[in-house]
C-alpha cells in the first residue's frame, strides 16, 4: 500500500496525476468532503489526550468531525467501514514553526516570501501568501504533517502567522486559524565573533541596544494609538502597523519570540511582563535555565528543533537532544518543532525529531504529544486539532507502523475527513525513473 | 662591528621623555659639512657601586662600569676609573643588559617593488627589507626604552612569504640610524588574514599554504634554471623575477626564517613546513604552546614567545559564564605559565611584546611570568643572550661585558620585583633618564611659612600625578586638620597649586607658586608666593623636612586595583588535556590488546550479514574473529554486551568539519594544489560530537567552490590526538572536484559574474582543458627525464595533482547535482580513461544510473536534502534505493557538522524511501562509504583482518530510539556515555573553581565589546556555497 499513490478511497487513479509533474503547480488535487460518515475499525488508536487504544474504532461524520473514538463504539449504519487491523491512527502531526508555502527554493529570491523589508511589520500576515500549489506541501504530508505554523521571519516584529492545513484549493481553505501569534526576533544579547559575523563586538552591542530600543518604542507608540483610537474612533488617523498591534496589547494573540540563548529569554520574558503581553518563546535552546521564570509567567516554549548543534563548545553532546526530556522535568509547557533548518522542504522529519528527544529520555508519550496536542494548545489550535476526541477535526493519519520510526509509512491522511492525496513530486520522478530502469531491464 | 653612526650621530637630541640635555658626543665624521659650531662633549662615563648582572647568572655587588664612545670599556669591582669619566649619581642602583624585543612588525611601503620583476602574486614579497622599505618613523622608541627595551626585532607585517626583518636600537635618531643588524631572518605566515580580498588568491588558510610550498619550489626551479641559462649561452633566458631570487638560496644558506604560528597547531604546521624545505626555522608564537608542550618541544624549534597574558574572561553575571568555555577559563589560568613550561621543557625562548594592547604591560607581564614560576635567569636569558644569539648578535650585544655595546638598563632594584623602576635606559650608548618628570622632586614634607605662619606641607608623587596637603599647627594629632591641594602641578623648577583658603579667613580660593633653589646642603628650599582671592599677595618660603617619598610608599597608601599574587603561592588549577577544555582527554586509557565483545547482536555489513547472540574478539587493534561462543584468550577483557547492538565505526563520505584552513580556496576555478591535509583541525569539537553518534571515520573534503577544487583528507576521528594522528594514512589521495551552480558562481552575488566557467558548457571544457595540460606536462617531464638538456622543466603542484589523476593514483570526489552534468563529467572522465572515485551529492544520479554504473561510478548522497536551491529541485529520498537496485554503491553523506551526528538515522530512509533491507541499508553509512573511499579492506564491516572500528548502539542502530553507546578505532574506546558523565562533571567541577579564582585575582574581566574572535573560528567549517543550513543568512565566499 506504501508504494501506491492510490488514495485509499479509490478516488482518483493514479494515471492523471502522471503527465502533469512538470507544471509549476503541484498536481496532487485536493481531498473531497465526505459524503457520508467514516468508521475506522480495529486499528491502534493513538488518541494523545489519553491512552493508546487496541483494536478501536474512530468515527467520522459527514461534516468531518470525529464522532466517537474507543472500543466499544456503535457505528451509524451509513457509515463506510474502513478495516484497518494492524495500522495505526494518530492525530496529524503539528510543526509549531515554519515558512511552508513562503519559500519554494530558498536561492531563488523570486520564490522567497518570507521576510519582509525593515524592521517593524507587525502588520504582515504569513497566510496571504502562503502558495497551496507548493511543492513542499504533498511531500510534507505524504509523513504525516498535515497542519503547520506558517510564520514570517526577518526584520525584528516579522508580522503574524497562521496554523494552515496542509492541503486546499486556496490559502484560505488552508488557513485553519489565522493570527495566531505576533513574530519577533529577538536581538542577540552578547556579541558573537566567528567567521560568520562582519561587525565587531562593539558593534554588535550597539546594534543591539538599537534594537531593543525601537522595540520599546514600538510598543509605546503602538499603544499612544490604542489609546487615541478608544478614546475617539471617528477622528484618529488609520495606522496600519499599530492597528496590527492592538490585539497584541489586548492580550489576544501572543508574542512569538526568536530566543535561544538565556539573557535572550529572560530578556523577552521581563520586556513581555513589563508590557503586559502574551509570549510564547521560539527556540529555547537555554530555556532550562529559564525555568523559574517561564513556569511563573507561564510562558511556553516551542523548540526550534532537536536535530542541532549544541550552541557552546563546552555543551553536552546531546544538548539538543535531551532539552525536552530536561523541560519536561522541570514542568515547562514545550512543544518540538523541525524549525525549518531546510526550509520547508524536510519538516516531513517532524516525527524523527521528536523520536531521537525520546531516545534521549522523554517518553515516548510525551514525544507524540510534543508533535501534537503540544503545539496545537500552545498555537491555540487544540479546539480543532492535536488528538482524536469526540468534537475535534478529523484530521487523522494511518501508518503501518510507529509513526515515530523512519521505516514506517503513511499510508492515508485525512484533512476535516477529507482524504487527502499522498502523492507528491518525490514519488513522481520516483516512479518516472523506476519505469525507465524496467524498461532497460536494470535492477529496481 | 658597530656602526659609528648609532654612537655618535644625533645624540645632541635632548631625549623625549627627560629635561636633560643628554651629553653630546664628539661630532661624528661624516660627508656633511657641520653647521654652526662644532661639538666636542668629552663621551666618557662611569657608574660606580653598582650591582651589576654581568649576564643571567653572573652578578657583581659593587662594581663599576665604563663606558666611553657608546662602548663598554670595562667592567669589575676593581677597574680603574679613568680621570676623564664623569661619574653618574648611581650608587646603590643595578644594572642588567639591555632588553631585546624579540618580535615586531612594520607595514612596509610595497610601492618601491620593482613590478616587473615582481612575484605574481603579491603575498610573496620576500624581497622587501624592512631596512630599505620601512616607510616612515613608527616611534614608539620612548614607550620601549620605559620597558627597558634597547632593541627590537623589526619584521614586515603584511603578506604570506612577507620579507626581512632588521634589529633597530630604541634610541631616538631617525631608523636609518638605528639599525643594528640588517636582514636578520626571511618572515613568512602561513595562512591569510579573514579580511584578505575574497577574490583574490589565495583567499584560504590552506590556499597560502599552498602558495608558499609552490613558491619554495620555483625557488629552487629559479637557481637551477639560472645556473643553466648561464651555463650554456644558447638557452633562452628564464624570467628575471627579484621573489624568488630573494629565495633561491634560502634552504641551503640556512638564513632564519621566523613564522608566524597564531596557535599551538599553527606552530607545528611551521615546523613541518619548515622540514619540507630544510629551513632554520624560529617560530613567533602564541602564548598557546603549552597547549602541545611535549610535541612542541620535540621540534627543537626556538620560539618567540608573547606575554599578552589573557584577561580574565567575562563571568560577572552566571548569563555571561555560561557563554564561555572551559577552554577560555583554562587559557586564563594557565597561560602565564607558559613562558616557565617552555624554559622547563628545554626550548629556547625569546620574549615579545608583540600581542600585547600596550608595550608598557611588556615588563609586568614578564613579571607576571616570574611570579608564576619561571626562573628569574630564565627570564633575563629570554630578554637579553637568547635573542641576541638567534639573531647573530650576541657578540656586540646580550651582556654587560667590555667591548659590547653599551646598551642596559639601571634599576633601583630586582628587576622582577613589582615596585622596582627602572632609572635609567642606555641604548647605544645613548643614556635616557626614565624616573624624573621634573628636575627637582618635590616629594616630601616640607616646613612653610607666610604671614607668620608655619605649617606642614607633604607632597606625594606617582608616577604622573602629584597630589599634597597643607596640615595645620597645634591641631590635635588624632584628628589634624588638612587643606587638600588641587591642580599641584611641578614644571622644572616650579611648583604650582590653589586651595580652598577659607582656613585663613579667605573666602575662595588661593594660589600657590614657589621655585625650588638649592642651599648649601643640598636640601632644597622653596621660594614664592600665595594669591588670596582678594588677589593680594604674600610671600612664601619653605624648607625640605623630610626626604623625598619613593613611588612605592605613595602605592602602599593607595589600594591598588589589581592585587599582586605573592610569588609560588599561585599556580594553575589543573593540568593541560587535549584539546584543552571541556571533553578534553587527560590521558590515554591504557586499554587491554585483546577483548572479546560478547552476547550482541553484530551488524557485520560483510558476508555474515546479521549475527545474533554473537561474540566479536579484538586484538591489537584488528578484528581476530566474530561468531557464536568465542572463547576469549586468557588475557582478554570481556565485555557484555547483552541487548546492545554492534556495528562497524560508521563513515562519513562527505564532512567539513575538523578543518581551520577554510575549505574553500575559491579565488580560482583550479585549485588542484591546495590541501586538506595542511589543516586539520584535530580540536575541532564536532570530533567528539560524532564520535557520539559512532563515526570513526570520515572523508573531510574540500569545498565546491571551484570545478577542481583541492585536495582531500580521510581521517578517524582520534578525539585527544594530533592532527597527523587522524590522518587516515592508508587511504588513497583524493580531490575533490564540482559542477553545476557553485562552481559557476550562480549563487554567490552580483559581482561574482565573469570568472571562468559561468556556465555547465564551460565547467565541462575547463576540466578538459586541464587534463589536456597535465597530459602535455607530464610529457614535458617524461623528455627532461630522458635528456635532461636545457632549461629544467618547473614542478607545478596543480598540474601535478592532476596527472595522478591520470595515472590513478589520486581518486575523484565530484559534488554533482544535474544528469546532465553527471553524465558530461563521465564522458570526459571516459575519454581520458579516468575512473571516478565518487559523485558526491549525486542528486540527479537516479536518473543517469546505468551511465554511472557502465562506467563503475559510486555515489555518495544525502539522503532526503532538496530544495534549497534551484538545481536540487529534483531531488527525491529515493534516489539512494533506485541506484542501489541499479548495481551502484551507494552512500549517506553528511556535508553537515549536525547531520553527522546521526548517519544511523539516515541509513534507515533508504528503508523507507525505496526499500532497501535494513542490513543493506546500513551498509550506506559503513561497509559502501569505505568501498567510496577505497579503504574497505581496512574498514567498513567487522569481518577479520579489519581495523576494530566499531560503535555499540542500545537498540537497533537505526531504529530513531537507539543511542550510540561507544565508539572504538582500532581496539581504542574514544567515546562512551559512562566516560561523558565523567567529563561533564569534571568540566562543572573545573568551571565552578576558575570562576571562582577569578574573582578572587580581583583582575579586571574582559567586557564583552572586548570579545575578539579566536583563530580557529574564523574560517568556515561547512560549505558555504551549499547553502543548504541556512535559512536567512547570506554567507560570503
Amino acid at each position: 500500500m506504501q508504494q501506491s499513490n492510490r488514495t485509499l478511497l479509490g478516488m482518483l487513479t493514479w494515471l492523471t496525476l502522471w503527465f502533469s509533474h512538470t507544471t509549476s503547480a503541484a498536481p496532487e488535487i485536493p481531498g473531497e468532503s465526505l459524503h457520508g460518515p467514516l468508521a475506522f475499525v480495529g486499528a491502534t488508536v493513538h488518541p494523545i489526550s489519553g491512552p493508546t487504544v487496541e483494536n478501536a474504532t474512530v468515527v467520522i461524520s459527514r461534516k468531518g468531525r470525529i464522532q466517537a473514538v474507543g472500543r466499544e463504539i456503535v457505528i451509524p449504519p451509513q457509515a463506510k467501514q474502513l478495516n484497518l487491523v494492524g495500522k495505526h491512527v494518530y492525530p496529524g502531526l503539528l510543526d509549531a514553526h515554519s515558512n511552508i508555502g513562503l519559500v519554494e527554493i530558498n536561492r531563488v529570491r523570486a520564490s522567497v516570501d518570507s521576510a519582509e523589508t525593515g524592521n517593524i511589520n507587525p502588520n504582515t500576515k504569513s497566510w496571504v501568501a502562503v502558495n497551496p500549489d507548493s511543492e513542499m506541501i504533498p511531500v510534507t504530508r505524504s509523513n504525516g504533517v498535515l497542519l503547520a505554523l506558517s510564520a514570517p521571519s526577518g526584520g525584528l516584529i516579522s508580522g503574524k502567522s497562521a496554523v494552515m492545513q496542509l492541503d486546499g484549493w486556496t490559502f484560505e481553505d488552508m488557513t485553519l486559524r489565522s493570527s495566531i501569534g505576533m513574530h519577533v526576533q529577538w536581538p542577540n544579547m552578547l556579541p558573537v565573533i566567528n567567521w560568520t559575523t562582519e561587525e565587531t563586538a562593539s558593534e554588535q552591542i550597539e546594534e543591539r541596544d538599537e534594537q531593543l530600543e525601537i522595540l520599546r518604542q514600538t510598543f509605546e507608540r503602538a499603544r499612544a494609538y490604542q489609546q487615541a483610537r478608544t478614546a475617539d474612533r471617528a477622528n484618529s488617523v488609520f495606522d496600519i502597523r499599530w492597528e496590527a498591534m492592538i490585539p497584541v496589547l489586548e492580550q489576544k494573540i501572543p508574542l512569538i519570540v526568536s530566543a535561544n540563548d538565556v539573557q535572550q529569554i529572560q530578556s523577552a520574558v521581563g520586556f513581555s511582563t513589563k508590557q503586559n503581553v502574551r509570549l510564547i518563546i521560539y527556540g529555547g535552546y537555554d530555556a532550562l535555565q529559564c525555568a523559574e521564570l517561564l513556569k511563573k509567567h507561564d510562558i511556553p516554549v516551542i523548540i526550534a528543533g532537536i536535530y542541532r548543534l549544541p550552541r557552546r563548545r563546552h555543551d553536552n553532546y546531546d544538548a539538543p537532544f535531551a532539552l525536552p526530556a530536561k523541560l519536561q522535568s522541570a514542568g515547562i509547557s514545550f512543544c518540538i518543532s523541525s524549525a525549518g533548518r531546510f526550509g520547508a522542504s524536510n519538516l516531513r522529519n517532524l516525527p524523527y525529531h521528536a523520536a531521537t528527544a525520546s531516545a534521549f529520555g522523554l517518553p515516548k508519550e510525551a514525544a507524540l504529544k510534543a508533535i501534537t496536542l503540544s503545539p496545537a494548545e500552545i498555537l491555540g489550535v487544540a479546539d480543532r486539532v492535536g488528538s482524536i476526541e469526540k468534537g475535534k477535526d478529523a484530521t487523522l493519519i494511518i501508518t503501518d507502523g510507529d509513526i515515530l520510526e523512519t521505516p514506517t509509512h503513511v499510508e492515508a491522511a485525512f484533512i476535516q475527513g477529507r482524504e487527502v492525496e499522498l502523492n507528491d513530486r518525490h514519488k513522481r520522478l520516483w516512479r518516472k525513473y523506476q519505469e525507465k530502469y524496467r524498461r532497460l531491464g536494470i535492477g529496481n | 662591528m658597530i656602526p659609528r653612526t648609532i654612537l655618535t650621530q644625533a645624540i645632541l637630541q635632548v631625549t623625549l621623555i627627560t629635561s636633560f640635555l643628554s651629553p653630546s658626543f664628539a661630532t661624528p665624521p661624516a660627508s656633511k659639512p657641520p653647521e654652526g659650531l662644532r661639538e666636542n662633549t668629552p663621551q666618557c662615563f662611569s657608574l660606580r657601586g653598582v650591582k651589576i648582572f654581568i649576564n643571567p647568572t653572573r652578578i657583581l655587588e659593587n662594581a663599576s662600569i665604563v663606558v666611553r664612545d657608546g662602548v663598554i670599556e670595562s667592567v669589575g669591582q676593581d677597574i680603574t676609573i679613568p680621570a676623564d669619566a664623569q661619574n653618574l649619581q648611581l650608587a646603590g642602583k643595578t644594572v642588567y643588559a639591555g632588553f631585546i624585543d624579540a618580535f615586531s612588525e612594520v607595514t612596509l611601503d610595497q610601492t618601491t617593488l620593482d613590478t616587473s620583476a615582481a612575484h605574481w602574486n603579491n603575498e610573496i614579497t620576500p624581497q622587501l627589507s624592512v631596512t630599505h622599505d620601512i616607510p616612515s618613523d613608527t616611534d614608539k622608541n620612548a614607550q620601549l626604552r620605559q620597558q627597558g627595551i634597547t632593541l627590537q626585532l623589526v619584521a614586515p607585517a603584511a603578506g604570506i612569504i612577507k620579507g626581512r626583518s632588521a634589529l633597530f636600537f630604541t634610541g631616538n635618531e631617525p631608523h636609518s640610524s638605528r639599525v643594528l643588524k640588517d636582514e636578520v631572518a626571511q618572515h613568512m605566515r602561513l595562512t591569510i588574514s579573514r579580511s584578505h580580498n575574497r577574490t583574490a588568491y589565495p583567499n584560504s588558510p590552506m590556499g597560502a599554504v599552498a602558495l608558499a610550498r609552490q613558491t619554495m619550489l620555483d625557488a629552487d626551479w629559479y637557481r637551477r634554471a639560472w645556473a643553466a641559462a648561464k651555463a650554456d649561452r644558447s638557452l633562452p633566458r628564464p624570467e628575471r623575477n627579484d621573489a624568488l631570487n630573494a629565495l633561491k638560496n634560502l634552504s641551503t644558506s640556512g638564513q632564519t626564517v621566523i613564522t608566524d604560528a597564531s596557535n599551538e597547531l599553527f606552530f607545528l604546521r611551521a615546523d613541518r613546513f619548515a622540514r619540507e624545505f630544510s629551513l632554520n626555522l624560529i617560530v613567533r608564537g602564541s602564548g598557546k604552546e603549552y597547549q602541545r608542550l611535549e610535541e612542541i618541544r620535540t621540534t627543537r624549534r626556538p620560539i618567540i614567545v608573547p606575554v599578552d597574558f589573557p584577561k580574565p574572561p567575562n563571568v560577572a553575571t552566571p548569563e555571561a559564564a555560561t557563554q564561555v568555555t572551559l577552554e577560555a577559563l583554562m587559557h586564563w589560568d594557565i597561560a602565564p605559565e607558559n613562558p616557565r613550561r617552555l624554559d622547563e621543557a628545554g626550548v629556547r625562548i625569546a620574549f615579545t611584546s608583540y600581542g600585547l594592547q600596550n608595550v608598557n604591560l611588556f615588563l609586568k607581564s614578564i613579571r607576571k611570568a616570574v611570579n608564576r614560576g619561571l626562573k628569574p635567569e630564565a627570564a633575563l636569558r629570554a630578554l637579553t643572550t637568547t635573542p641576541a644569539a638567534l639573531f647573530g648578535v650576541a657578540d656586540k650585544i646580550g651582556t654587560v661585558e667590555a667591548d659590547k655595546i653599551a646598551n642596559f638598563v639601571v634599576t633601583d632594584g630586582n628587576i622582577f620585583d613589582p615596585s622596582t623602576n627602572i632609572v635609567e635606559t642606555w641604548v647605544g650608548g645613548q643614556r635616557f633618564e626614565l624616573k624624573k618628570s621634573s628636575v627637582v622632586d618635590f616629594s616630601g614634607h616640607w616646613t612653610v611659612h607666610f604671614e607668620n605662619r608655619t605649617i606642614d606641607l607633604s607632597v606625594t608623587t606617582e608616577t604622573a600625578t602629584m597630589s599634597g596637603e597643607f596640615t595645620l599647627p597645634n591641631s590635635d594629632p588624632e584628628n589634624p586638620t588638612q587643606i587638600q591641594l588641587n591642580r599641584l602641578h611641578a614644571r622644572d623648577t616650579r611648583l604650582s597649586a590653589v586651595f580652598d583658603a577659607s582656613l585663613f579667613e579667605h573666602s575662595g580660593f588661593a594660589q600657590l607658586t614657589a621655585v625650588a633653589t638649592t642651599n648649601n646642603d643640598g636640601d632644597n628650599e622653596l621660594t614664592g608666593y600665595l594669591v588670596w582671592p582678594d588677589g593680594q599677595r604674600t610671600s612664601l618660603s619653605a624648607v625640605r623636612r623630610e626626604a623625598p617619598t619613593t613611588v612605592t610608599s605613595a602605592a602602599d597608601q593607595v589600594p591598588q586595583k589589581e592585587t599582586v599574587p605573592t610569588k609560588g603561592q599561585t599556580s594553575a588549577s589543573f593540568d593541560v588535556n587535549y584539546p584543552l577544555g571541556a571533553f578534553g582527554v587527560l590521558e590515554t586509557e591504557r586499554t587491554p590488546q585483546t577483548i572479546l565483545f560478547q552476547n550482541a547482536t553484530l551488524w557485520t555489513c560483510g558476508k555474515k550479514e546479521i549475527l545474533k547472540d554473537a561474540s566479536l574478539l579484538i586484538s591489537a587493534g584488528r578484528i581476530m574473529r566474530i561468531g557464536h561462543h568465542l572463547k576469549a584468550p586468557g588475557d582478554a577483557l570481556i565485555i557484555d554486551c547483552t541487548g546492545k547492538h554492534i556495528t562497524p565505526g560508521l563513515i562519513d563520505c562527505h564532512s567539513h568539519m575538523a578543518t581551520d584552513g577554510g575549505i574553500n580556496e575559491s579565488a580560482q576555478a583550479i585549485t588542484a594544489e591546495v590541501r586538506i591535509g595542511d589543516f586539520i583541525d584535530c580540536d575541532d569539537i564536532a570530533i567528539y560530537r560524532q564520535l557520539a553518534g559512532g563515526v570513526t571515520t570520515a572523508n573531510v573534503l574540500h569545498g565546491s567552490a571551484n570545478p577542481i577544487g583541492g585536495q582531500n583528507q580521510v581521517i578517524k576521528l582520534r578525539w585527544g590526538m594530533l592532527d597527523e594522528d587522524l590522518k587516515f594514512s592508508r587511504a588513497p589521495a583524493g580531490i575533490k572536484f564540482a559542477l553545476g551552480e557553485n562552481v559557476k558562481q550562480s549563487n554567490w552575488g552580483d559581482e561574482y559574474t565573469t570568472r571562468y566557467p559561468q556556465t555547465r558548457m564551460g565547467v565541462e571544457q575547463i576540466i578538459r582543458d586541464e587534463f589536456h595540460a597535465a597530459e602535455n606536462y607530464k610529457q614535458r617531464w617524461k623528455t627532461w627525464q630522458r635528456i635532461a638538456k636545457g632549461i629544467p622543466p618547473r614542478r607545478d603542484l596543480e598540474l601535478e595533482a592532476i596527472t595522478e589523476i591520470l595515472a590513478g593514483e589520486r581518486w575523484i570526489h565530484c559534488h554533482s547535482y544535474r544528469q546532465d552534468e553527471i553524465l558530461a563529467l563521465l564522458r570526459t572522465l571516459d575519454d581520458f580513461n579516468v575512473t571516478i572515485g565518487t559523485f558526491q551529492h549525486i542528486l540527479e544520479g537516479y536518473k543517469v544510473a546505468e551511465a554511472m554504473a557502465r562506467h563503475g561510478a559510486m555515489g555518495s548522497a544525502f539522503s532526503d536534502w532538496w530544495a534549497y536551491k534551484f538545481e536540487v529541485f529534483d531531488a527525491i529520498p529515493y534516489a539512494g534505493a533506485l541506484m542501489h537496485k541499479a548495481g551502484i554503491v551507494v552512500s549517506f553523506n553528511s556535508d553537515d557538522r549536525e547531520l553527522a551526528r546521526h548517519l544511523n538515522q539516515e541509513a534507515a530512509k533508504a528503508t523507507k524511501y525505496g526499500g532497501v533491507p535494513p542490513q543493506a541499508a546500513l551498509k550506506f553509512v559503513t561497509l559502501n562509504p569505505a568501498k567510496q573511499l577505497r579503504i574497505d579492506s581496512y574498514v567498513g564491516s567487522l569481518e577479520p583482518g579489519k581495523d576494530a572500528d566499531i560503535a555499540i548502539w542500545s537498540g537497533p542502530p537505526m531504529s530513531n530510539f537507539s543511542r550510540c553507546e561507544q565508539t572504538w578505532i582500532e581496539g581504542r574506546k574514544f567515546f562512551d556515555m559512562e566516560g561523558d558523565l565523567k567529563h561533564r562533571k569534571l568540566a562543572a567541577e573545573m568551571r565552578a573553581k576558575l570562576i571562582q579564582k577569578i574573582w578572587a585575582s580581583g583582575e579586571v574581566m574582559l567586557t564583552p565589546s572586548e570579545l575578539s574572535a579566536n583563530q580557529e573560528d574564523l574560517w568556515p567549517r561547512e560549505d558555504t556555497f551549499c547553502s543548504h543550513g541556512s535559512d536567512h543568512t547570506h554567507h560570503r565566499p
